[in-house]
């Protein structure tokens, strides 16, 4: 093992079955199909953390997020009575959430193509830093690093984002991308690589600021 | 035979299916070992991106605002438990359910039809008998589908309640936004009141009286009229009624394979 990989096949926070939660979630399912529509509410309580941090990494933005969360919980809702007991209700709604906020910034990317040619322009690519490595440059400078990788993740289309959000840093395995994003784990791999490729380009100007400093 | 980038990607991540070989190249290949040290690197400097925290009731808040527009599982299966066996193996089976969605679908885009039909007749023939030319161009139908009109009522919600107050800019895309949306709103109004369901035909007046001051707002949208309309649609909670309603249309339609018609202009 090389320092710093992550290890293979890391579940995700989301996705690791748990049992205990797994019986209270089926419990809560049932009372919901048997009537008790409050019986949900246990369900969103439990989960709503985590969607809205995957929400959040996906689409980048609060508002957005807690939209995707709602909408996510709305369709699980009127789904439930398609959820299949033996799967694990944490993962559904997860997936559920990612179908989520995938849409929002696909309908945002779309509702922006004029954006693209401003983030095109090369002069943007470049990182503005001091010479000198006093502290106060330095913070601008992480303050730049900030700014560049939310640009970076922003030049990705939304699969691409989506790709790498989860596999990046939601530890998601390739499997489990494409299960997520209702596509082949070789399209979810290639859409990883796209999306790695990319950063790397966008992020070059910073890593050569970096080694000035 | 060097590694390649995606190789490396794969490798890094954890998911190479020959992590020895290639750990193994890595370690005699200076160049590839440099490589991916700076793949490292890079990839190391991408922070996760850590979401701002949520409070401990924000479940709660989802809850709240979500359990308003959830139907009660029982009281469906009670309604149509009532009808007999039939309703029985409705409600169990699957493609039962399908057949019954796609059967709803079917009505209600032949009602849409015939009410655009009637609708048509209606409006082109007084304008016959009054000035009865020829050469006029017939006026062109556009189909109204309602899911995609609630679509685009979401999407103007949205932008509408992000609206930049001070930015002239995008008051008049939203202004022209209204305009053509309150149209298409109005026809599917008009067709859709008369089906069963109050809860459509309620979101439908409210977008209406909404679009309406949107798109007659005297001397155009500004920062003041924005804010009204923002309070107004805060107040109705338009646009998680629009939601709800989509979200709703788009299962149906889904289930049926059959998008659900609103009507014709």
């Amino acid at each position: 093992m090389f320092p710093g990989r992550k290890s293979p096949l890391t579940a995700p926070t989301a996705l690791v079955s748990n049992d205990r939660m797994d019986r209270n979630d089926h419990a809560a399912i049932q009372a919901v199909l048997a009537g008790d529509k409050d019986a949900y509410g246990a369900l969103v309580v439990r989960h709503s953390h985590t969607l809205f941090r995957v929400a959040y990494r996906i689409t980048g933005n609060e508002a957005d997020a807690e939209d995707a969360v709602q909408e996510a919980f709305l369709r699980g809702y009127r789904k439930l009575e398609g959820f299949e007991s033996r799967a694990n209700f944490g993962t559904w709604i997860y997936r559920i959430a990612v179908h989520c906020a995938l849409d929002k910034v696909k309908r945002r990317k779309s509702g922006e193509t004029g954006r693209v040619a401003e983030t095109n322009d090369p002069e943007q690519d470049q990182v503005q830093v001091a010479d000198e490595a006093a502290g106060p440059e330095r913070l601008l400078l992480s303050g730049e690093i900030g700014s560049l990788q939310m640009d970076a993740l922003h030049s990705l289309t939304a699969t691409e984002r989506t790709a790498f959000v989860l596999r990046h840093m939601e530890d998601c395995t390739t499997v489990e991308i494409g299960a997520a994003l209702g596509i082949e784990p070789n399209a979810a791999k290639q859409a990883v690589f796209r999306a790695v490729q990319k950063m790397r380009r966008r992020l070059a100007p910073l890593r050569m600021a970096t080694r000035c400093m | 035979m060097h590694v390649t980038e995606e190789e490396m990607i794969v490798e890094f991540y954890g998911e190479s299916d020959k992590p020895a070989a290639v750990e193994r190249h890595l370690a005699g290949c200076p160049e590839c070992a440099q490589a991916f040290a700076e793949l490292k690197s890079d990839l190391a400097d991408v922070s996760r991106l850590e979401a701002p925290a949520r409070d401990a009731r924000y479940g709660e808040r989802v809850w709240a605002a979500i359990a308003p527009a959830l139907p009660v599982y029982a009281k469906q299966e009670r309604r149509w438990g009532a009808g007999g066996w039939w309703a029985g193996g409705f409600l169990t089976n699957p493609w039962l359910r399908g057949i019954g969605y796609a059967a709803a679908c079917a009505l209600l885009v032949s009602c849409a039809f015939y009410a655009g039909r009637i609708w048509e007749q209606k409006t082109q023939q007084p304008m016959a008998k009054v000035e009865p030319k020829a050469s006029q161009a017939k006026q062109p139908i556009v189909v109204v589908v309602l899911d995609d009109h609630l679509d685009r009522s979401e999407r103007f919600l949205v932008q509408l309640k992000h609206a930049d107050m001070d930015s002239a800019q995008m008051a008049s895309p939203l202004r022209d936004e209204a305009r053509s949306l309150l149209a298409a709103n109005r026809v599917c109004r008009k067709n859709l009141v008369k089906t069963s369901d109050p809860e459509l035909a309620t979101a439908l007046d409210h977008l209406d009286s909404l679009l309406a001051e949107a798109a007659n707002e005297p001397g155009g949208l500004n920062a003041g009229s924005i804010a009204k309309l923002q309070d107004e649609m805060n107040a109705d909670a338009l646009l998680f009624e629009v939601r709800v309603l989509r979200t709703r249309i788009t299962d149906h339609a889904r289930s049926g394979d059959n998008p659900a018609k609103g009507g014709t202009i």
